[in-house]
């Protein structure tokens, strides 16, 4: 037999605080902030306008291109160019916080604890009924949100609650369960893989060793698998932020 | 009502999975995920599909259709992942 | 076998008996035995000394730093950042519009350049056209004017020896007339036992002539 025991979920997601409120998801936090910065900085510096961008500078106009080109353009169009920025640090925080599941030290994605998509979620859902509110005034706003043109009369009994719910509360609800979820449970097997093939390789039964190698290679291929969540996760939220966004500024689309 | 009432005045989630309550708690948090995945599994499958149709059928638009391909991923795979956030409620809440 | 855990939370003890044969730390038949110093004070079940916190619930002080570092983020990125990126980006591409434009120009000129060059090749192979013509024209006409002048002395030449030609055989014609004229007489002389009239034998010789020459 083998002795293997699971640990407790919350001995695998909370960690020792290095100083008072400062623990291993605040370090990615900022991590996050300080290489997303930094590959900015880098890219800012004069280059030779001749010249073919390359280096730090390449990728930073590539991570920009594809903002503009496959979220944007793809869900608000032109004028929402100017949500670049912040769609753009949106995406590279919440990526840079999802990518530290799979780097060997830290095996730990920063969104798999509830405090940073909900956070996310939240500001989401603050920025985009600030938007509406913007573009449309309260009234027009709520008007929009709530009783959608082109429905019979008598339908607004059942669609008004629904439209009030689904946007106020099932949007961050789901913006925010969605990304800790699928963090969660990409962690969780990722933790269950490693502790299965750790108990095999070190069983008392020489026999079940060699057994060892399968899950081994289910790890490998889930680590691998957990590269493509962690990017599809950031591109999916900012997507679904400029959606959002792009609708309240533009409800007739 | 009644057993709404029953619900709430319930004692704390016993997590001995040797009682019968620890028992059927883990037993209801298994079901809770499995029973959640069934009807996205479908609408996943359906959804891919149909997507990866449409875009051998006109190469030109795959851009757009894959877009729209990863919204309705995004929405239809949320119900599966509430389903997980319930069995790791009643699992270790 | 069991083993006996102690624990001292407060002023209160906790004995614990656990089974060493298995795993479990939590076993039922575990024994559970408080002393309290208070007396009266309900004894605390292992549960409520630490609740564990539940993996749903956001960490305050996570959020605050996730929070924070966002924010941080966001304010480089909107005011420093992304405008020095997209400053650089922009003057490389009003570069490339630059230069292919100037590259439009150059194209132009070229093309113009190369129209000029054609023109001038042309009217150049037009005068050369005309002069190999006129070159030829003087050869021709030198070659018929000499082809005339040899044309001409051959003929002078032939109708000289043709004049000659005659001559001779107008003179040998004569010759042999005089001969045949002199052997018929003497034959005819010899037969006839006299001379015949000498113009009847050379009005026959004459005639005999022209009849073997034609």
């Amino acid at each position: 037999m083998i002795a293997l025991k699971f640990p407790e979920i919350n001995e695998i997601l909370v960690w020792k605080e290095l100083f008072p409120s400062f623990n291993k998801i605040s370090l990615i936090a900022v991590l996050a902030v300080l290489i997303s910065s930094a590959l900015f900085f880098m890219a800012g510096r004069k280059s030779d306008v001749n010249e073919a961008p390359k280096g730090s500078r390449n990728l930073a106009e590539v991570i920009v291109d594809f903002i503009e080109d496959g979220v944007i353009m793809q869900t608000m169009g032109k004028e929402g160019l100017r949500w670049t920025p912040f769609l753009l640090t949106l995406f590279l925080f919440i990526y840079l916080c999802n990518v530290p599941g799979i780097i060997p030290l830290f095996q730990m994605p920063a969104t798999a604890r509830m405090a940073v998509p909900m956070f996310l979620a939240l500001l989401i859902w603050v920025v985009f009924n600030a938007t509406g509110i913007k573009h449309q005034g309260v009234g027009g706003y709520f008007k929009s949100v709530l009783f959608p043109p082109g429905v019979p009369k008598a339908l607004y009994i059942l669609v008004t609650p629904i439209e009030l719910i689904s946007t106020m509360l099932v949007r961050p609800f789901s913006l925010a369960v969605r990304l800790f979820a699928n963090m969660l449970a990409g962690h969780i097997l990722l933790v269950t893989f490693a502790l299965l093939s750790e108990a095999l390789f070190q069983a008392n039964d020489k026999i079940l060793i060699p057994v060892g190698i399968l899950p081994f290679i289910m790890l490998v291929f889930l680590t691998s698998f957990e590269v493509l969540v962690a990017f599809l996760q950031a591109y999916i939220f900012a997507m679904l932020a400029a959606v959002y966004i792009g609708g309240a500024a533009h409800p007739e689309h | 009502m009644e057993a709404l009432s029953l619900l709430v005045a319930a004692e704390p989630i016993v997590k001995d999975p040797n009682s019968v309550g620890g028992g059927l708690t883990a037993l209801g948090a298994g079901l809770a995920y499995g029973f959640a995945a069934i009807g996205p599994a479908l609408g996943i499958g359906n959804l891919v599909g149909k997507s990866v149709e449409a875009m051998a059928r006109q190469p030109e638009a795959a851009g757009m259709v894959r877009t729209t391909m990863f919204l309705g991923i995004a929405f239809t795979e949320a119900l599966a992942l509430i389903g997980f956030v319930v069995f790791i409620l009643l699992k270790f809440a | 076998m069991l083993t006996a855990i102690v624990t001292q939370t407060g002023d209160q003890v906790q004995v614990r008996l656990v089974s060493s044969e298995t795993t479990d730390t939590t076993m039922p038949e575990a024994v559970l035995m408080s002393a309290s110093a208070e007396a009266g004070s309900t004894p605390k079940t292992d549960a409520e000394v630490k609740t564990p916190p539940n993996p749903v619930n956001p960490a305050i002080n996570e959020m605050l730093w996730a929070a924070g570092s966002f924010f941080v983020l966001f304010a480089l990125m909107r005011y420093f950042l992304f405008p020095r990126l997209k400053k650089g980006t922009e003057a490389r591409y009003a570069s490339i519009r630059s230069n292919s434009e100037g590259a439009v120009q150059v194209k132009a000129d070229a093309k113009t350049d190369v129209a000029e060059y054609e023109k001038a090749l042309d009217a150049a192979r037009a005068e050369a056209a005309g002069r190999v013509d006129a070159a030829r024209q003087t050869v021709d006409n030198q070659r018929t004017a000499q082809l005339a002048q040899v044309n001409a002395r051959i003929a002078a030449a032939r109708a000289e020896a043709d004049q000659k030609n005659a001559a001779a055989r107008a003179a040998a014609q004569g010759d042999v007339a005089a001969a045949v004229a002199t052997v018929a007489t003497r034959v005819a002389e010899l037969a006839l036992g006299k001379a015949p009239d000498a113009s009847v034998v050379n009005a026959a010789v004459a005639s005999t002539m022209e009849g073997s020459r034609s």
